[in-house]
This record gives C-alpha cells, structure tokens and sequence, in this order.
C-alpha cells in the first residue's frame, strides 16, 4: 500500500508539474551550465556575472531581433553527472535553443554528450580538454583554446629567452591537470627539453613537501605547474620554504592568475609566471571596457574566465541573430557561419589536426610584478618587460 | 640523504596536526564506542570560527585557540546530548545508528557552514604562515613546529587528567566498563557528554592550529576524519599516546609513500596501513606497549 | 499474502506505462535514477540489513561494474553493454575477495574497512591512467536516443534484484543470514558457517550493485573514478537510501530509493523551477536533517516503523477509526 501511494504521489507530482514549463513566445531561451557551487564555484561566479553583465548589455541594445534573450543558468556542482542531468532539464524540459557555458572538463564533455545526442547547438567556453572537439560532434563548438594549445606562448618564450634543458611536470589529478600535464610533456618532448620530475597529486593536500623535495634533488630549469589556486598558493609556499630555486616557475593558467594565487602565496607569487588566454590590455576592442565596467560593478577582479563568458554571450547574441529560424540545424548553420571579434579575441570555428568548431586564438604569457599581474610575452603586446633570469633569495627576502 | 630527512621531517610535523586530530577521536571511540564520523566537520565548525575570528576582529589565532576550543566542547557536548545519548535507548535492527547518526549530523554542519560562508575557499594569512627554521637545508616550517609542540602538550595534559583527577577517572572508568561504572556511581551519561565535548574541543585545536598553513572550504571534513580513523587505530583506542604515535607513523608513511613511491597514492597509503592494522593489530600499538 | 500480491501487481503494472504516459525525457531520466537506486539500496540492504554487515564501501562494487563495462569499450573493442553481463559477476568476484580479507572484523571495524578500500580503488582508478583512463574518464556515445529500452531495463534490473533477495530471504539462506546479524557467534556456535554465509550476501549483493554499475556507464556515457567510486555520492547514499527506507525490509530500500532521488530532483531543481533559486542549494541539507530525523524517531525507517507511524496518525486522527488514505 504504500509503495503504490509513493508511486500515485509521484505520477501526480510529475504529472502536474510535466506541463509547467510555458514560456513567452518572444524570448529566445538559452541555457547556461556553470558551477555554482562546489569547489569550482569562484570561477563560475565569475563567468555567471560576466553572461549576466553581457546579457543586460544585449538587451539593452534591443535584444536579438527586437525579442529578449534570456540566459537561463543551471548548477553542474562541478560535476559531471549533475551536468549531465542539467543538459537534458534544459533541452527536454526548458526547451532551450542551445546551450552555452561547461567549465570542467569532465562537465564539458558529458553536456557535450547530451547536446550531440540531442542534436542541440552548444557552445563550449572554458572547459579545455582537447577530446571535447576531436570527437567529430558538428553540434559542439568551442570558444576557448584547447589545454594542449595553454603553453603556446610559453613555449616560444623558452625557446627564445630560457633554453632550459630539464623541467618538472606538477599537476594535479584531475581531468584538467592530467591532460594539461601530458600536452606540455609532449611540448617539451618537441623543444628537447629532459622531463626529469612528472608527478600527479590529489588536490586539497596540505603538505606537498615530499613532492617539492624531487624537484629540489632534482633541480631542474622550469617547474610547470597545473593547479587551481589553493594548491597553486601551498606548492608556492611548500617551494619557497624549502628555498627550490629553478630558473623560473610557470603555471599553466586556471589558479595561478587569479587574484586569490598573492593574496594567498604571498612573497612566493612573486614572479611566477603563468600561461593564460586573454589580458585586459590586449587589443581587442572592448577587452579593457569590460574589464573596467565589471570591477566597477561588482568590486571584484576578473581574467580570463569571465573574458570567455562575456564573449560567448555576444558570439550567442550573434548567433541567433542570423539563424534563419530557431530550430536547432539553423542555429548550429549560423554557430558554424560564426566571423566576429569579441573581448577575448577573433571568433572563427573551423577545423584543424583533429579538431573541429574549433576556435583558434593565441595563448600569453603573465608574470607576477610587485603583486600584479602583468601581460610579458610576446614582447610586443607586454605591458611590462619580462623579470628573467630571476634572483631568489632578493624576491623572497 | 638530504631528500630522505627532508621528507622524514615533514612527516613528523605533519604527523603532529594528524595527532591533534586523531587525539579527540581516539578519546570518542575508546569511551563510547562511538565511530564519530563528523570528527573532520568539528574541526571544520572550528576553523570557520577562527576565520571569523581573524577577519573580523583581527584576533590571532594562537589566541582563538581559547575561544574555538570551549566552543566546540559546547557544541560537541549538546550534540552528545540531543542527538547521540538518546540512541541508546531507542530499538532498533542495526546497532550501528549512532555512526548513522554522526553522518547526518556531518552533512548538516557541512552544509550549514556552505549556506554561511559559502563553497569558495577561505584563508588567514598572518605573517608568520611560510615563517621556518632552517637546519642546515632542512627547512622546519614554524607554524608546523608550534602545533607539535602544542599536541605533545596537549597529549601530556589529557594524560595526566585521565590518571590523576577525578572526573579522568570516571572516564577510564566508563571507557573500561560501563555497567561497572554506572554501579560505582559515576553518572555514565554525563561522562559521555563530557567526553564528546573534550573531544571535540582537541579537534577544535588541531583545526585552529592548521588554519594558518592550510586553507578552508566546506568539504574540508571528510577526508580529515578519514585520517581521525586511521591514527586512531593505528595508536589503539583511548590511547592518548597511541594517538601521537600514531599520528607521526601516519605521517612518516605518507611522506615517505608520496616521495619514494608516488605523490598521487599518497592518501592510498594511509588506507593500506589502516588495513593492515585492522586486520593483523586489531589493538593498535597499544598492544605492544602498556600505556 | 494475497492483499500484497495484489498491491505489487499494481505497482508494477503502473511502472510498466508509466513512461508511455509521461513522455518528457526529464522525468523518465528522474524514475531512472530511482530504479538504479532502488537496486543499489536493495543490495546493500541484503548484506547491512538482513545479514548485519554495514558495508560503507558499496561503491567499489558499483565502480567495477561501471569501469568493467567502460573498459569493454575502450580497451577490448567491444561493446559497453557487454558489461551488463559481466559486470556482475567481476563485482561479485572482487566482493568475495573482499569479505576473505574483511570480514574477520565485527561490525564498525567491518565498518571502517569498507570504507578504505573503497578509498584505495578509486585512488587506484585515478592514478592507473593507461587502464581506466585516469581522470580524463571514460566517455561513449549512448547506444538509444529514446530513454524508454534504458528505463525499461532497469525496470527489469530493479523487479529482478527485488524478487532475488525476496527469493533468498524466503529461503534457508534468509534464516542463516538474519541470525548472523542477530548474533554471529551464537549462529556459529549451532554451527552456522558465518563466513561462508556473510561471502555469500555479499555475492549476490555485490552482483546486483555491479550490474547497477554497468547499467550507469551504458546510461549516462560518462564515468570517472570520482563520480563511480564515491564515497559520499554512491556508498553513503546507499546506506542512508536503507535507513530511510527500513533496513532489513524488503520494501524499505526502493521506498528509500524513490524517495531520496525525487527529495534530491526537487531541491535541485528548486521544486522544479516554483521555488527560488536558493532553495535548489538545500538538497544535501535536507538530507541530513532527513537522516538525524529518522535515526532519532523512525530507527528502523519508513517501513520498518510503519506501525509506529500508523499508530502515530490515527491517534493524531482521532483515535479508532484508522487514518483516512494512510491506511494500509
């Protein structure tokens, strides 16, 4: 009896709320997957505020056609199966015109899944896997680099400034840390550079100093590094306490650039390099007026993270703009007709090794200067020449 | 040779926040035989605490110490008395409840604590955070060198206070036999509730003290009562000095497994010699000595 | 006896239309959901509740089967489904294993080994990148666009689990079980082999759990070690799918299921999308109190104390007649 009233509670449940879902006919809905909470919740604050300040924008500007955009936003919790079953309550039951935002590379891939099978449009804007676009799915297109392109930047920068000949690899076991690490072996593979340290860590650790301890015995040229921010901030520490002194270190992006990486490292950020995608300075119009306009309205720092949702927002905008209609094939014909210049940069998808819808953008390279993030290479584009070779035991006096 | 001590070394200091930790559950599970799986979220309560503490009204947190540590006794002592003393009485298939128990209670303060502060991540930074004290190239980080010497102290001092007082007597005498104790007239209720609140208030301290050199987010809990687990029974249960040794073995062992085997199965580690320990030493260390 | 048959008839018939009725694709992944739980909450119900052993590790079981069939694809070159077969019975194998090594330890101890060996395979899962894929995870392309093959056969998974453990309660096993969980050495003393009797819970409980596993790689395309091999999403919700439910019951834990899955899908979705956003943050919060709740008040859950609660709301209804709707 009362499996059978669990059972009618749950049918009447359902079947009242199965029809909730009506919605104006002249706003176009879009969905956005992004985590909000969990560990990853800062950088998906920084991208949800960046699709709203972007949204208010579009609509303000008369929308797309005259009708409303609307963003609506959906909490993977950093993982993948709630992305997963955030993709398909967007698309089955919020019948949203396409999708956007995927952070992690695991959510990625798993909404990717989903929208493919759906034969719904999405566009990727951070999550960096390279598989994400190797998989021959014409529905999937992505924004943002790919992880193996990061050290793009850095790599020209080693070849021409540091000629190092050893390096050790540091990252940390996740979907992001793990593919990172094995596309900058294989740059260093290319460069003839002797991978002498390749070690992987849980993240949260306290104590890395067993790792940091290799890498002293080993002293190498170049530590690489692939951490979101807390750990990024005790490897630094870990390092500088046991006084490891390479001949630089460099992050591959994700936490060694944002603002939390000195406030957290201290002394020990200082002159750290990182590989990243986007800089406000960089020419590209509207890059400085969004980073301006949003730490003046939310009184925070952004970076690249926020950059790529500004963007995708607009490429969004676009979009669906030139669609013929709303029907899925006319929205991912107009993704794939995609031409614009955005804040992060020139907006093309096309196909290229592997890949396809594919965005092709360059990579930089920042350093910590007396606490602030600074663009250094390539030359050219810096806003402050570049500190190497690097003088230790002044920097961390 | 130099990596060898390096890592030796940092195995040591760590094992002595993992016995700050381990202290107030060997404590727990050796008097009520409670598994208390929200020992990690205590000391997650006590770390937001101290936060609090330090960004609001700038207090250091070696001086949180003497407000988190009377906090978390509170907190632990009413836990003890709404939630866990009344499971005793109530029937039921499964006498392992009270663990249930401890669960939920886990899941609660964990998400309380996100619904506050939220999930990104928290830190003080006070000056002397990457301070250390060098021995040759040996580095001693200082913070690290001060929660040792504060768990020896700590150790030594519930020692005393369970051989010479009165009420650590009634302790013992709980944690050996209860019905025995109850008949010699020791309220075994009121020893309980007092026992999970001095427990918790040595959590409390091991999270004050790791504040500085760590950092602070919501989930931090679960993978610290793990390691509440394994010093526990590695050290033996109720054993105060079980649990510094077992903590420094701990401690070593991973260093140790994360250099010379791999930094990744540095956690997997710990979960070996918890297995091995189960099985082949069911007492803990204490077996092998008397205390 | 007939008065049961005749409601299980009807919940089944209902589960059988019920996705031809409710079309949208959202609320059939939700009942999914709760029919994978449903075999997961039953099968550590079989080894925790009717034979006494608290496994806090299910989700090894659940991973072996998840991985066994994603490695079928991606390293054998056949296809995932082939896991469905053979899932099971790596489960199982590992599971007995397992026991060999674990269950020389009572009760919280049993516990707690659950719980790091559990740890050490997903760790193992993480590092041994060349095997399982690492982090980077195990990703396919789903076989069906059209949930309905993947609803019903988990219907046929759940129905089948059920009637399993039913069967093996009902039968000598059953009685040799409860009365390990009783008392182990007292069974042992009249010559009850327990550890024989404690592997073989754990087989078959660790058969179905694997089969839940593969069911999951072949369903949602995507595993990695830190969504099959968790401790808190998979082990911990197994168990607290059996308390509330009523452990040592056979209806307890698909109650169980039913309920934390649909509790879970409400929060998240914010009473689907009535409520404000805030509240979709509540969902593990809710849980909590949920489990302090019943613990406190409902020890054996919603089945197990469903006297209890009968009693409880006539006497609230006015004592006498019995209670309008919840009566049985």
């Amino acid at each position: 009896m009362k499996k059978l009233l669990c059972v009618v509670l749950c049918l009447s449940l359902l079947g009242i709320f199965g029809g909730a879902s009506a919605w104006a006919a002249d706003t176009l809905r879009v969905g956005i997957i992004l985590p909000i909470t969990g560990a990853k919740a800062k950088f998906g604050e920084i991208e949800k505020l960046s699709f709203e300040m972007a949204l208010k924008e579009i609509n303000a500007a008369g929308g797309v056609n005259g009708k409303k955009l609307e963003f609506l936003f959906e909490d993977d919790t950093g993982r993948p199966e709630v992305a997963r079953s955030a993709a398909e309550k967007l698309i089955t039951k919020d019948k949203v015109l396409m999708l956007g935002g995927g952070y992690g590379s695991s959510e990625t891939f798993a909404i990717a899944g989903v929208a493919q099978q759906n034969r719904i449009p999405f566009l990727v804007n951070t999550g960096s896997d390279d598989k994400i676009t190797e998989q021959g799915w014409e529905y999937i297109f992505r924004l943002n680099p790919p992880v193996s392109e990061y050290p793009k930047a850095l790599a020209s920068f080693l070849t021409e400034v540091v000629k190092p000949k050893t390096a050790a690899i540091l990252y940390e076991n996740t979907n992001f840390g793990s593919s990172g690490s094995q596309e900058f072996k294989a740059i260093c593979q290319r460069l003839g550079i002797q991978v002498v340290v390749e070690e992987g860590y849980e993240h949260g650790g306290v104590d890395f100093k067993p790792i940091l301890v290799k890498v002293k015995d080993k002293n190498p040229d170049l530590v690489y590094m692939i951490s979101y921010v807390m750990d990024a901030s005790l490897l630094m520490r870990q390092a500088m306490e046991l006084r490891i002194k390479p001949k630089l270190f460099v992050g591959g992006a994700a936490g060694f650039t944002l603002p939390e990486f000195p406030k957290n490292a201290g002394k020990a950020a200082e002159k750290v390099f990182s590989a990243t995608l986007w800089y406000q300075t960089l020419k590209y119009p509207g890059a400085m007026d969004y980073y301006n306009k949003f730490v003046a309205t939310y009184k925070k720092d952004t970076e690249y993270h926020g950059a790529e949702a500004y963007a995708a927002a607009y490429v969004i905008a676009d979009v669906l703009k030139r669609a013929k209609s709303t029907s899925p094939d006319d929205i991912r014909k107009a993704l794939s007709e995609t031409d614009m210049m955005t804040v992060f940069g020139p907006v093309k998808f096309i196909s290229y090794d592997k890949k396809t819808n594919q965005n092709r953008l360059p990579t930089y390279l920042v350093q910590w200067i007396d606490g602030r993030l600074e663009l250094v290479w390539p030359k050219e584009l810096a806003t402050k020449p570049y500190v190497y070779p690097i003088d230790w035991d002044a920097v961390w006096k | 040779m130099a990596v060898f001590i390096q890592t030796v070394v940092a195995g040591i200091l760590m094992g002595g926040i993992y016995a700050l930790i381990g202290i107030g559950m060997t404590l727990i599970m050796g008097v009520m035989k409670i598994i208390n799986l929200a020992h990690g979220q205590l000391m997650m309560v006590a770390m937001y605490i101290t936060y609090v503490l330090y960004e609001y009204v700038h207090l250091d947190p070696y001086a949180a110490l003497l407000i988190t540590m009377p906090c978390l006794f509170v907190l632990g002592a009413v836990l003890q008395r709404y939630l866990l003393n009344p499971l005793i009485k109530v029937d039921s298939i499964l006498p392992e409840n009270q663990v249930l128990m401890t669960v939920g209670i886990g899941m609660v303060l964990t998400e309380l604590a996100r619904m506050i502060f939220h999930s990104d991540y928290k830190s003080v930074r006070p000056p002397y955070t990457s301070m250390s004290l060098y021995a040759g190239s040996i580095a001693f980080n200082l913070p690290m060198v001060i929660a040792f010497g504060i768990a020896v102290l700590l150790t030594i001092g519930l020692f005393l206070f369970l051989l010479k007082t009165d009420v650590g007597k009634s302790v013992r005498a709980t944690a050996q036999n209860k019905e025995a104790a109850l008949l010699l007239g020791v309220n075994a209720e009121r020893i309980t509730i007092f026992t999970y609140g001095l427990g918790a208030a040595l959590v409390a301290a091991a999270g004050t003290l790791l504040l500085p050199i760590y950092y602070l987010f919501p989930d931090l809990g679960g993978a610290f009562t793990l390691k509440a687990f394994v010093i526990t029974i590695l050290g033996g249960l109720g054993s105060t000095v079980g649990a510094i040794v077992g903590g420094v073995v701990l401690g070593v062992s991973e260093s140790l497994g994360a250099t010379y085997i791999s930094m990744a199965l540095k956690d997997a580690v710990g979960m070996v010699i918890f297995l091995l320990v189960l099985i082949f030493l069911p007492g803990g260390l204490k077996r092998l000595t008397k205390i | 006896m007939k008065a049961l048959r005749w409601q299980v008839a009807v919940i089944v018939a209902a589960s059988i239309i019920f996705p031809l009725v409710i079309r949208s694709d959202y609320y059939q992944h939700v009942l999914i959901l709760a029919l994978m739980w449903v075999v997961i909450g039953s099968s550590w119900n079989l080894l925790a509740g009717y034979t006494g052993q608290v496994s806090f590790g299910h989700a090894i079981f659940f991973g072996i089967g998840a991985y066994t069939a994603g490695i079928c694809a991606t390293k054998v070159g056949m296809s995932a489904w082939w896991g469905m077969i053979l899932g099971g019975p790596m489960a199982a194998l590992i599971g007995f294993v397992i026991g060999w090594v674990c269950f020389r330890l009572r009760g919280p101890y049993f516990a707690l080994a659950t719980i790091a060996v559990g740890e050490i395979f997903r760790l193992v899962a993480v590092v041994w990148r060349s095997f399982t894929g690492g982090m980077q995870g195990i990703l396919l392309i789903q076989s069906f666009r059209s949930k309905l093959p993947y609803y019903y056969l988990a219907l046929f998974l759940a129905l089948a689990c059920i009637y399993a453990i039913h069967a093996v309660m009902r039968s000598k096993w059953g009685y040799y079980f409860i009365a390990i969980r009783e008392d182990q050495d007292a069974a042992e003393s009249m010559g009850v082999n327990a550890f024989r009797y404690k592997s073989l819970s754990l087989i078959v409980s660790a058969f179905f759990t694997g089969m839940a596993g593969a069911f999951y790689m072949n369903y949602m395309a995507f595993i990695d070690p830190e969504v099959v091999f968790s401790l808190h999403h998979i082990s911990i919700m197994a168990i607290l799918v059996g308390i509330i439910g009523g452990v040592g019951t056979l209806w307890g834990p698909p109650l169980g299921a039913f309920i934390m899955v649909l509790l879970q899908e409400t929060f998240r979705s914010a009473f689907f999308g009535l409520a404000p956003r805030w509240v979709s943050e509540l969902h593990v919060l809710v849980f909590g109190l949920l489990v302090i709740f019943v613990i406190l008040y409902m020890a054996n859950g919603i089945v197990g104390d469903w006297t209890k609660i009968q009693r409880l709301w006539s006497s609230k209804a006015g004592g006498g007649a019995s209670a309008a709707g919840k009566g049985s």
